[in-house]
């Protein structure tokens, strides 16, 4: 005689689970019948570990590494910066969350290095970019990604200390000189500026 | 961990090739087939690794990528749904064909496509304590859940796996 309906009765569930004290033997008769397909059907899981490929470390190791020139450091997290009212592609820079000391390595030194927070205000933007002196004035080193707040872009860096300049780059051809920071003109005519930022 | 965090990348097969097998069973009773759990299990260290400096407790770094792989397995069977899950569980049954007989690889390819039928919740409380041998108590502990809410779910999924295995045999 099985429980009625399509489900296990309490019992085996407590069964099933381990926690029925008695085990089988507590069950009213009636119910044993149903507790062994309930058994049955726990003896079939498989229990067999998969092998994972020796190439997985390799692989994340790879992608690892891809991303390690985009992001040195996130050692520090910047607490909420001030937003700028939505002015269509306002920028403004946050920086300077504390001096960050390289762990010396046996490959590298310990530098004086800083992270900064980029912050772009663009609600219009599909992408938008830093290039500056720190990447080789290339628009597509260091995007900037969309945070939580609507139309506001921002990408953390760690920079060696002393003077950087840069711009920001929207939709990869909108050169956008930083309102919040000096700026110095960028050296080709044509009345472009570009921010200076000083660690 | 803390050697990663502080720029040194390298350090961090260290802690691929530490935990890359400890939840290899999971991914794959989750996702109904080994090749799928490994590429989330890499997908989990990609982001794990992204987001290391949220990592709290460098000393918890296991429990916490646990739940990134989790994440990482619901979101692969969210977006596999319509997907005919039939070949993936053929594909962990034909692997271990090899050394076990027929039936009961048969019986044990039937309760994985039972198990798929499952909601993510149901079936991860069910891998959780009948495969990976974890009590409630931890497993509540892992997932920051209650105990009482871990049995409501593991009880449908006995009542779903009856009705899935009754309708297959």
């Amino acid at each position: 005689m099985r429980h009625e309906g399509r489900g296990f009765h309490p019992d085996v569930k407590r069964l099933l689970d381990g926690e029925l004290r008695g085990g089988l033997d507590a069950l009213a008769p009636a119910l044993r019948e149903d507790a062994q397909e309930a058994l049955r059907l726990l003896a079939e899981v498989d229990r067999t570990a998969p092998v994972v490929s020796d190439a997985l470390e390799a692989r994340v190791m790879a992608a690892v590494r891809a991303k390690r020139g985009r992001r040195r450091e996130m050692v520090v997290r910047l607490r909420p910066w001030m937003l700028v009212p939505a002015l269509a592609a306002a920028a403004m820079l946050v920086l300077l969350v504390g001096r960050v000391l390289q762990a010396p390595t046996a490959q590298a030194p310990a530098v004086a290095s800083l992270t900064v927070r980029f912050v772009l205000v663009a609600p219009d933007a599909q992408r938008v970019s830093v290039a500056g002196t720190f990447n080789q004035w290339d628009p597509s080193a260091t995007p900037l990604v969309r945070t939580a707040e609507a139309g506001v872009w921002a990408a953390t860096l760690t920079l060696p200390a002393g003077e950087h300049q840069y711009a920001f780059v929207v939709d990869g051809d909108q050169w956008v000189a930083d309102p919040a920071a000096p700026a110095v003109p960028d050296g080709f005519g044509g009345g472009r500026r570009n921010s200076v930022l000083t660690l | 961990m803390r050697a990663v965090l502080a720029g040194d990348v390298e350090r961090y097969a260290e802690l691929v090739r530490k935990y890359r097998d400890r939840y290899a069973r999971f991914a794959a009773r989750m996702l109904g087939s080994s090749d799928a759990a490994e590429d989330a299990i890499q997908d989990a260290f990609v982001r794990a690794y992204d987001q290391l400096a949220q990592c709290n407790e460098p000393d918890k770094f296991v429990g916490w990528f646990f739940l990134i792989l989790r994440n990482r397995c619901f979101a692969e069977r969210r977006k596999s749904k319509d997907r005919v899950s039939l070949d993936a569980a053929q594909a962990v049954e034909a692997v271990e064909r090899t050394d076990r007989d027929m039936e009961t690889a048969e019986r044990r390819r039937t309760l994985q496509l039972a198990l798929l039928e499952l909601t993510s919740e149901q079936r991860e409380v069910f891998v959780l304590k009948h495969i990976e041998g974890m009590s409630y108590g931890e497993i509540a502990e892992r997932l920051g859940t209650s105990v009482p809410s871990l049995k409501m779910r593991m009880h449908r999924a006995y009542d779903r796996l009856r009705e899935q295995l009754r309708d297959r045999t």
